[in-house]
Order: structure tokens, then C-alpha cells, then sequence
């Protein structure tokens, strides 16, 4: 982050809701004295001056200069220590054209205002203690996310599940830590029962640990987006599929690639997760060198993908499924039928069957595709607690390291003193998470949990 | 003034605090209620033990006398924990109590420019202007004046000991309490508190049946604390094991009701670390039994030490249940175990050098901060002398941080967390304890106290020579192979040690065996020690951002006001210390971290300009 903008007291403003046409938006500001800096160019100065916190007023919002009349706005007002930033803060809520937030950003700058940098209200809730480090995080992903499922996950993240979730395995590692401290606290004689390595407690929390980290790919697809691949044998009509799938729902199509590559790429929606779209150059095997090249490419692109689409022309479809036989061993793969409009064959029930042409078939295929994504996701678990941000995955996999670690020398007789140092890292990896633990909380745990002195 | 110093108490704290301004050239007076008990062990009859022994060997680094007192005095000597781990592998010595209290009083006398008189101190004068301290007033009426006062009362401050419903003002059984400065202090803005501790029953040797008991033997190889000597030689004697059993438990549970604990009549906190027998039996009722150890209490003497027995229940209670412990049934009680309740001092009060922040001059050491243990009493009273004596010159104050000395994680402790039990040193306080292990006190703290002037040039010239061999010894491993493999690989290995490969190395037999412990050690453990050393740095850089002893907390936007309080209250000298104090939290660290950083820059900006001109 970049701690010179963040170290001010700036009134700082920035837009709330997607800078997109919709029918309302939301600007935020925060600041000390922001409510008084924004009745300048408010028509109900007092109004907004005396209004007490969590109240909405009305009025519009006018030009300093020329006095001209800007929108019609309802501001939401928090007071210091109310509000998301904990400063003294409004919710500009305009309508939502594009020209009109432009217009309202320059007269907020005009009022000397500026706007925030990434991240910026999130560190000044932080700084004013109305959220912690996990909390933050998490709104930086809403902030993020792409979609509204993505959305929810983070909303779950920040109600705490995570949260409890992590402090359980930290308590699970403290207890663990104590066992071993008391051992190396106590001489042989102070504290004579037998515990040694606590074998069960450590490998019971690796697994949990373990979980944990699987779900971070689940996470990771919902803040990316999952990778579709559509395969097949050229002329299939994957571009079609490829173009169909983009328009199907409103999605936001941020990048498509030149033919120049060997594939396409496209950002959509599916259901309600994000996804990004690859068509692939037609796979069968080819002397023409770059063609070549293409395939090998469009196979590395199958090889991470979430979901594979392998469309087949129904017309020639035994011989294509004989040119894609591996495909269709893979559980991600998806067999799609093309062109059954004009097809002659009968096509079997178990198979999905579309026009591409004629945009048949479509729901169908939507709903197989999200099905495949979910069950890669959800891999047997049933809550939703999903890790999503590469510092909280990285202190578990640092957490999972340890706690092996100090198996493995558990194992090779090495002596307690050196364990302790995996186990204490497994310890402060999950504590950068949820907080810290300190060497009085684990005298605490041996205290209370142990008998020991002379 | 009269002295150049005045140390009031001839503790374990005392006795150091005393020594140290003494041979720092500083006239000093130590006033103690009673020349006959100075030094005395009033609990267990021993010194050392896991953490405890690592400070032992710290104070001797640091030039001072624990560990002399303790070599001389031993009769039995075992090194703790050897199974577990050389990181928190301890010495443990029993000592002759008797003989520990003469050399100590003996060291004392002839100590140079040191005065002992016996007196008790009942208040503290103190200059309104400068609100330093400028004399003591003592029971006999006569103020004795100097410009640095050390404070070491350990349990005699306002002490009541406990036995049943017997109730006397004491400090140990049989000693008056020091009534009066407490309360004195109280008054003169002191934050004062209770503190509760306990002992066990002193037992005749002859009444007791060891052939029902556990023999514990010491090690045959008795090695000494000190780094001044190379061997001692000294008598080892046996300790016993008893284990108490249901009928035990039965007339302790069944009494239980009769325990001022119990009753309420005691206030002060104990040390859960180390729980009467009556705690143990009530919170672990599914024990079938509790170790005790009869340990002796000197040569020339039958008191025996029933370790692991402490208790304030009334007489007959603990007759019956020490006589329901086989080998115990005849015993003959000399001393009943008791429990004592004394005054202690805020510690987060004090400086980090000891200092009292309420009135200046003041050093403040031992037990009257909080703590609990002959060594961790011996540490302060070491650095409350040295400090005394370097404020009297002006110099910066002596500080050991966290990773170079356990003295330096209790005084951290203390005054950045302050305590609400008595505070015992663990290893697991210290974060980085791989560095501080016994063996090494030397290198890390000798330097020290050769520049402060409490280490001869004898025992550098040792220290260097330590050193060279620990070098010499590396090189030869690194450099001698078996097979392929330079030997100092091979000692990675789990099952290699020095004494598996002594033929292949026929030189290391005229290496001393401090040295080659060291360099096994020091090579088994390399991983983790450059790990931890990782660690330590990125601590250091933490400690090394220095918050000015004038920063204005209130003027810090953002700060919560809880830790704006915290601040104030304790002045943390270093980013790194505000960082331990608890209830800070980590917005508050962000928020001075990014202030002090930006006033850092400036700082240096400023410099570069000055040195441009």
C-alpha cells in the first residue's frame, strides 16, 4: 500500500458501486469535518451540518462555481467512530450515469477532497480499530470480487466463520505447544507424566490445515473466474459456442484477444460465477509447425482449466470422439453435441446436444457447466468456508510445513527444544491470521491444564 | 552525603546490588533488619534449575556472585532437561544453606568500599524539587543520605505469614516484617499491591525412613556456574523421592475449609507455577498421588525440605497428612510450612534500567517487583547496582535486550507487561532461547561487563581464549573428513556426536570440554540457529526504532485510547517494546509505525543536512 497517501488526514472520496450505467451509485467520503466541507456545495448546508449520525438527507448537490444545479443526491451521514472508516463520513448516493459521478468526483475536488487510493478506507478502518487484519482483507475482496456469488463468500468471511474456524486450529496448536512446553519448563522430575510428542493433536490439525489450503483454488476461482476451455475438432463451431456464451448473460466482456494467438480468451458470467473463455485452435494432430505449436499450447491451457467443453459435430461425432478419447475420460469434460438442428442422428439422452447456430440447447449446457464447477469446488465439503487471499493460504501452507516438520523429527527422536520451534512456527503462521499468541498465553495453557511444580 | 549509594535489603537482590556498586569504586551502604540472615535460602535449599540455571551463569558472566557462592556451597549438582533438548538443558544445584548464608555475608565484609549495618528502613526521603530520592529514614530514627538508593525488601515489605488461622506479621517465620515503608510509599504515589508465596515443612532427617523412598542421586560430574573455574570439588549428597496417596489427599480435602486461602483471608496472588499441595489436590482430584522430594538442607544439619508440600494449612493438619506419606509416618516436624503475603511494586513503574519512573534515583530490584526465585532476584539486584552506579557517572544505562540474555526477557518482562503473580522465568518467555542457552553466557555478556568495569582483563583473556577454541574446533571438523564428508556434516547427523568420531580426531582430546560441548551444540543446532538468527534481526530492527522519551501519544491521530493510556503509562523506549505491551493493538502499532518511520525520515534528512555543512 502506499503508506505516504495513507499516513494523511485527507478528506478522501471514492465510488462505492461499479463504474458502470445503472440506475444509482454510491460515492463515499470520509474525513474529519467532510459533512461541513461538502455543505458548500450542498443546497441544505445546515440540514446536512446539524443532521446526527445514520441519517439520510436530501437535496442537491450545485456547481461552487457556476452555481449550477449537479444531481439530486441523498447523503447518508455517520459521525466519527460510526461509520465503516470510523472517521466522520457521507454516502453520496446519486443516480448513476456515468457523466453524473464524473461530474460529481470534479466538484468534489474542487472542495479540496481527494480521491482515495486502493484499499485507503479499508486501512483507515483498520487504523481505527473497526476492523482487524482478516476483516480487511476481506473487503478488499468484495471490492474485488467479480460477481455476486463472490460476493457473499467474502460477506461470510468477514461475519467470522473463517475467523473461528482458524482460531480453533490455533487452539489446537496451543494445546499442542503446551504439552511440549511443559515438558521443556518442568525438569524430569518436576513434571514426570509421560506426554512426549502429542502425535494425535498435530496430525488431527495438519489435516484440518490441509482442507483448508484445498479450498484456496475454490476461492481463487471465484475472484478469477473459472477456466472454461472449449475443445474440439476444427470446425465443430467452437467459435460460434465461444461467441453465443459470451452474449449469453450480461457479461462483461473486458478482453478479447486477436486472432494473432492461438486462442481467444473472454471474461462472462455463468449462473452467478465468473468465468473466463478460452476457444481453442482445433485439436488434431498436424505437420504444419505453427499449427503445431497452437495445439501444444491449446493442450496447456486444458491441463489448468476448471471445466472442458468438448464439442463435437453430431454429424461426424464417432470419429471425433476417437481423435479426443483422453478427453473423455477426464471428469472436468463436459461432451456437447453441435449442430443437432441439422444433424441426422438420432442423439442420445445422456449427451448434451445444441444448436450453436441457433443458440438451442443453451440452458442446458449452462447448468451442466456450472454443476462441473461446483463439484470441482466443493470436493466433499459441505460448508463454503473458502480461503481467498494468497497471504492467508501462504501462513497455512507455512503452518503445514511446520506441523510436518515437527512429525517428521518427532519421529527421528530429535529433542523436544527443536521441535518447538516448528511447532511455535505453526503457531505464529496461524496467529498472523487470527492474532497473535504469546508466551503468557501458553503459560496460561500449561497452568490450567497441567499439574505441575513441586 | 553519607554514601555514594544505599542498598536497602541483603537478599539475593541485595547481596548483588551491593557488590556491584561496591567494586564499581562507589562508597555503598547496605542496611538489612539482620546481619545473621543475610543470603539465607528461605525456600528451597537450592540454586539453578531450567531458565533459573542459564541465569545463574548470566549473573556470573556479568561480574557477578551467585554463581561463586553456589560452587562453594553445592552438595549436589545435576544438569535438568538432558533428554529434552540442550536448549533448555539447566544445572541445578542443592546447596548447604548454612554455608551459602556465611560465604555470602563473609564475600560481603570483604568487600572494599562496601558498609553493612543492621537497621530497618521505614521511609525514603525525597527532594519535592527534583523528586529524586536523597536519603533513607530507618526504625532507629537516623536518615542516612545518599544520591542513589536501591530497593531490595523481597517479602519483607509489609509481610504476613499464614499458618491455619495463625496469622503473624512477618516476613519469614520468626522475622519481623519492615512495617511502615509499604505504607510510606503507598502515600508517596507508589503503586502497590499483595503477593502471596509459601513453603514447605522442614522435617527431621533422623525421623525419616528413607529405605520407603526413591533415591535421586546428582551427577557424578559436578561442574561449576562460575566461568572462573574450571572443576570443583565438592561432597554429592542424595535427595529422596515420597509420594503422597488417597488417605493424603483425604485429610487435606477433608481440612481443606481450614485454609486461609480458603478462607479469604489471604489476598495476595500465588504462583500457579508452583501450587500448594491443598491447590494441587482440589484442582486434579483424579490424581492418585503427587511427587515429593526431602531434600537435604545442609551438612551439618538434620533439617530436611519437603518439596512439593508447601501448604498454609494449620499444624495439625499438615502433621497428619505428612505422616500418611510412607517414609514420612515418624517424622518429626522442626519448621511447619507456611505461606507469606507481602507488598510488591507496580514493576511497569520502573525504567527498563530499574529506575523507578516515580521518583529518581530510585532502583528498585528482586522480589519487591514481582518476581519469585533467588536468580531472578540476584539478576536484578546485578543490574539495579550496575545501573545505580552508572547513573552516579552519568553513563547510559546497562539494558540486555530479549535476545541476548533470559535477564534481559525478565526485565523486558516486567517493566513493559508488569505482573500479577509472582513471576517465575520459564524458558518459553524467551523467544529466542536457541541463543541463550548456559554454556554460552560468556560470550554473550562478559564483553559487557569488561566495558562496565565488573569483568577483570583475566577473565577476557579466558573468554578469548573460549573463543579460539570454539574456532579452532570448528575448523578442524569442517576441515577433517570421514570418507567424503567433512566430519562437522556428519555431526548434523542425529546419531553422530563428538564422541563417535574422537578416534578419527585424536587432537580434540586437549580441547577443554566446555569447548567441544559448545561446538557440538553449536553445529547439531546451525539450522536453526541461523533461522532463529533471521528472527532475531528482524526483532532487532523492531527494538532499534526509538520512540523519544517525550513523544506526545495524545497529539497521534488514530491511536485508540486504550493503548494512548498504555503508552503514557509505560513510555516504551522502542517501537519494538510498544509492540509487547498488552492491549496495544495491532492498528495502534500501524499508526505509530508509519508516525515514527515519517519523523525518522525526517530525523535523517536533518542529519544528512548538518553533515552537508
Amino acid at each position: 500500500m502506499n503508506t505516504l497517501y495513507y499516513q494523511s488526514d485527507d478528506i478522501i472520496y471514492a465510488l462505492a458501486t461499479p463504474f458502470q450505467p445503472s440506475a444509482l451509485a454510491i460515492i463515499r467520503v470520509s474525513g474529519s469535518g467532510c459533512k461541513k466541507r461538502l455543505s458548500t456545495g450542498f443546497t441544505r448546508a445546515d440540514a446536512l451540518i446539524s443532521s446526527p449520525s445514520h441519517t439520510l438527507v436530501y437535496g442537491k448537490l450545485f456547481d461552487i462555481d457556476t452555481k449550477e444545479h449537479i444531481d439530486e443526491v441523498v447523503l447518508s451521514v455517520f459521525d466519527e467512530k460510526r461509520g465503516y472508516t470510523g472517521e466522520e463520513s457521507v454516502e453520496i448516493t446519486c443516480h448513476g450515469s456515468l457523466y453524473g459521478i464524473e461530474t460529481i468526483f470534479s466538484l468534489l475536488k474542487k472542495l479540496g477532497m481527494r480521491s482515495a487510493q486502493p484499499g485507503e478506507f479499508t486501512f483507515r478502518a483498520f487504523r481505527n480499530g473497526k476492523v482487524d487484519l482478516t476483516q480487511a482483507e476481506a473487503v478488499m475482496e468484495i471490492v474485488h470480487s467479480h460477481s455476486s456469488r463472490g460476493h457473499s463468500l467474502a460477506l461470510h468471511r468477514l461475519e467470522g466463520d473463517l475467523y473461528r474456524q482458524m482460531e480453533t486450529l490455533k487452539g489446537q496448536v496451543l494445546d499442542a505447544m503446551s504439552s511440549i512446553e511443559v515438558q521443556l519448563d518442568y525438569a524430569e522430575d518436576d513434571f514426570s507424566d509421560e506426554i512426549l510428542f502429542p502425535y494425535d493433536l498435530i496430525e488431527k490439525t495438519l489435516e484440518s490445515v490441509d482442507s483448508l489450503i484445498e479450498t484456496y483454488s475454490v476461492g481463487r476461482m471465484y475472484k478469477d473466474g473459472a477456466k472454461i476451455v472449449i475443445a474440439g475438432s476444427t470446425n465443430a463451431g467452437k467459435s460460434t459456442l465461444f461467441n453465443l456464451l459470451m452474449k449469453s448473460e450480461r457479461s462483461i466482456v473486458s478482453d478479447i484477444h486477436g486472432t494473432t494467438r492461438d486462442f481467444i480468451e473472454g471474461e462472462g458470467v455463468i449462473g452467478s460465477v465468473p468465468v473466463v473463455l478460452y476457444d481453442t485452435a482445433g485439436l488434431r494432430s498436424s505437420s504444419d509447425l505453427i499449427e503445431a505449436e497452437g495445439i501444444r499450447r491449446s493442450r496447456n491451457l486444458m491441463m489448468s482449466a476448471h471445466v472442458i467443453i468438448l464439442l463435437v459435430d453430431a454429424d461426424d461425432d464417432l470419429s471425433q470422439l476417437q481423435e479426443h478419447k483422453e478427453l473423455l475420460e477426464d471428469p472436468r469434460c463436459i461432451v456437447v453435441y453441435n449442430k443437432c438442428d441439422i444433424a441426422q442422428k438420432a442423439v442420445s439422452p445422456d449427451v448434451i446436444s445444441i444448436s450453436a447456430k441457433k443458440g438451442e440447447g443453451f440452458a442446458r449446457l449452462e447448468r451442466a457447466v456450472i454443476e462441473k464447477i461446483k463439484k470441482d469446488m466443493s470436493a466433499d465439503r459441505g460448508d463454503s468456508l473458502i480461503i481467498e487471499s494468497a497471504r492467508q493460504r501462504d501462513e497455512l501452507v507455512r503452518a503445514r510445513t511446520a506441523l510436518s516438520n515437527s512429525i517428521r523429527m518427532a519421529q527421528e527422536e530429535i529433542p523436544l527444544d527443536l521441535i518447538a520451534v516448528e511447532v511455535q512456527e505453526a503457531l505464529d503462521a496461524l496467529g498472523t491470521l487470527t492474532g497473535e499468541v504469546t508466551s503468557a498465553d501458553i503459560l496460561e495453557n500449561i497452568f490450567s491444564g497441567f499439574c505441575v511444580g513441586k | 552525603m553519607d554514601y555514594d549509594a544505599i542498598v536497602i535489603g541483603a537478599g539475593h537482590a541485595g547481596i548483588e546490588a551491593s557488590l556491584a556498586l561496591a567494586r564499581l569504586g562507589k562508597k555503598t551502604l547496605m542496611i538489612t533488619q539482620n546481619l545473621d540472615a543475610i543470603g539465607r535460602l528461605s525456600c528451597n535449599p537450592a540454586v539453578g534449575g531450567l531458565a533459573k540455571g542459564n541465569i545463574v551463569r548470566e549473573i556470573d558472566a556479568l561480574g557477578g556472585e551467585m554463581a561463586h557462592l553456589i560452587d562453594h556451597t553445592m552438595i549436589q549438582y545435576r544438569v535438568l532437561n538432558k533428554r529434552r533438548g540442550p536448549a533448555v538443558q539447566a544445572p541445578r544445584a542443592q546447596a548447604d544453606k548454612f554455608s551459602y548464608h556465611r560465604l555470602a555475608k563473609e564475600t560481603l565484609e570483604n568487600q572494599q568500599n562496601l558498609y553493612i549495618f543492621q537497621d530497618t528502613v521505614v521511609d525514603i526521603v525525597i527532594d519535592a524539587k527534583s523528586s529524586s530520592i536523597t536519603a533513607v529514614k530507618t526504625e532507629r530514627g537516623h536518615e542516612i543520605s545518599a544520591p542513589v538508593v536501591v530497593l531490595t525488601t523481597g517479602t519483607f515489605m509489609e509481610g504476613k505469614i499464614f499458618i491455619g488461622d495463625y496469622m503473624a506479621v512477618s516476613g519469614r517465620l520468626g522475622e519481623p516484617a519492615a512495617i511502615g515503608l509499604g505504607t510510606a510509599l503507598r502515600k508517596k504515589g507508589f503503586s502497590v499491591d499483595r503477593l502471596k508465596t509459601g513453603t514447605p515443612a522442614r522435617v527431621r532427617g533422623s525421623s525419616i525412613d528413607f529405605s520407603k523412598m526413591e533415591l535421586q542421586m546428582g551427577d557424578e560430574n559436578m561442574l561449576p556456574f562460575s566461568f572462573d573455574y574450571d572443576q570443583i570439588n565438592r561432597p554429592s549428597l542424595p535427595c529422596y523421592i515420597a509420594f503422597t496417596n488417597e488417605n493424603t489427599h483425604r485429610i487435606i480435602t477433608d481440612n481443606i475449609h481450614r485454609s486461609p486461602l480458603y478462607s479469604g483471608q489471604i489476598v495476595g496472588k500465588g504462583p500457579r507455577y508452583c501450587p500448594s499441595i491443598e491447590d494441587k489436590v482440589v484442582r486434579f482430584p483424579d490424581r492418585e498421588r503427587h511427587q515429593i522430594f526431602v531434600e537435604p538442607e545442609g551438612i551439618g544439619t538434620q533439617e530436611y525440605y519437603l518439596n512439593g508440600l508447601s501448604s498454609s494449612l494449620p499444624e495439625d493438619v499438615q502433621r497428619d497428612y505428612i505422616h500418611s506419606i510412607p517414609g514420612l509416618e515418624e517424622a518429626q516436624i522442626m519448621r511447619p510450612a507456611y505461606a507469606v503475603e507481602y507488598d510488591y511494586l507496580d514493576p511497569t513503574d520502573l525504567f527498563p534500567s530499574l529506575e523507578s519512573k516515580i521518583v529518581s534515583n530510585l532502583f528498585i530490584a528482586g522480589q519487591t517487583n514481582g518476581t519469585s526465585g533467588y536468580e531472578e532476584a540476584g539478576c536484578q539486584g546485578l543490574i539495579a547496582g550496575i545501573n545505580a552506579a552508572r547513573k552516579l557517572e552519568n553513563e547510559k544505562p546497562l539494558i540486555l535486550d530479549r535476545t541476548e540474555a533470559y535477564t534481559g526477557v525478565l526485565i523486558d518482562d516486567l517493566v513493559t507487561k508488569g505482573t500479577k503473580e509472582p513471576y517465575r522465568m520459564f524458558t518459553s518467555r524467551a523467544e529466542y532461547r536457541l541463543n541463550l542457552r548456559h554454556d554460552s553466557a560468556d560470550q554473550r555478556l562478559t564483553p559487557y561487563a569488561y566495558s562496565i568495569g565488573l569483568q577483570s582483563q583475566k577473565a577476557m583473556d579466558r573468554l578469548s581464549r573460549k573463543v579460539e577454541q570454539i574456532d579452532m574446533v570448528k575448523t578442524l571438523l569442517d576441515t577433517r573428513k570421514i570418507g567424503k564428508k567433512p566430519i562437522s556434516a556428519l555431526l548434523k547427523q542425529a546419531d553422530t556426536t563428538l564422541d563417535t568420531v574422537a578416534d578419527e580426531v585424536p587432537e580434540l582430546k586437549s580441547f577443554d570440554k566446555s569447548v567441544l560441548y559448545q561446538v557440538e551444540l553449536d553445529i547439531k543446532y546451525s539450522g536453526y540457529i541461523q533461522r532463529q538468527e533471521r528472527q532475531v534481526q528482524r526483532h532487532l530492527k523492531m527494538e532499534k526504532i526509538v520512540i523519544p522519551s517525550d513523544f506526545d501519544y495524545d497529539a497521534l491521530d488514530g491511536l485508540s485510547s486504550e493503548a494512548v493510556e498504555k503508552f503514557k503509562a509505560i513510555r516504551p523506549k522502542s517501537l519494538g517494546q510498544a509492540g509487547r505491551i498488552s492491549g496495544v493493538r495491532n492498528s495502534d502499532m500501524a499508526v505509530l509505525m508509519v508516525v515514527l518511520s515519517k519523523s525518522d525520515k525526517v530525523n535523517n534528512g536533518s542529519k544528512k543536512a548538518d553533515t552537508d555543512n
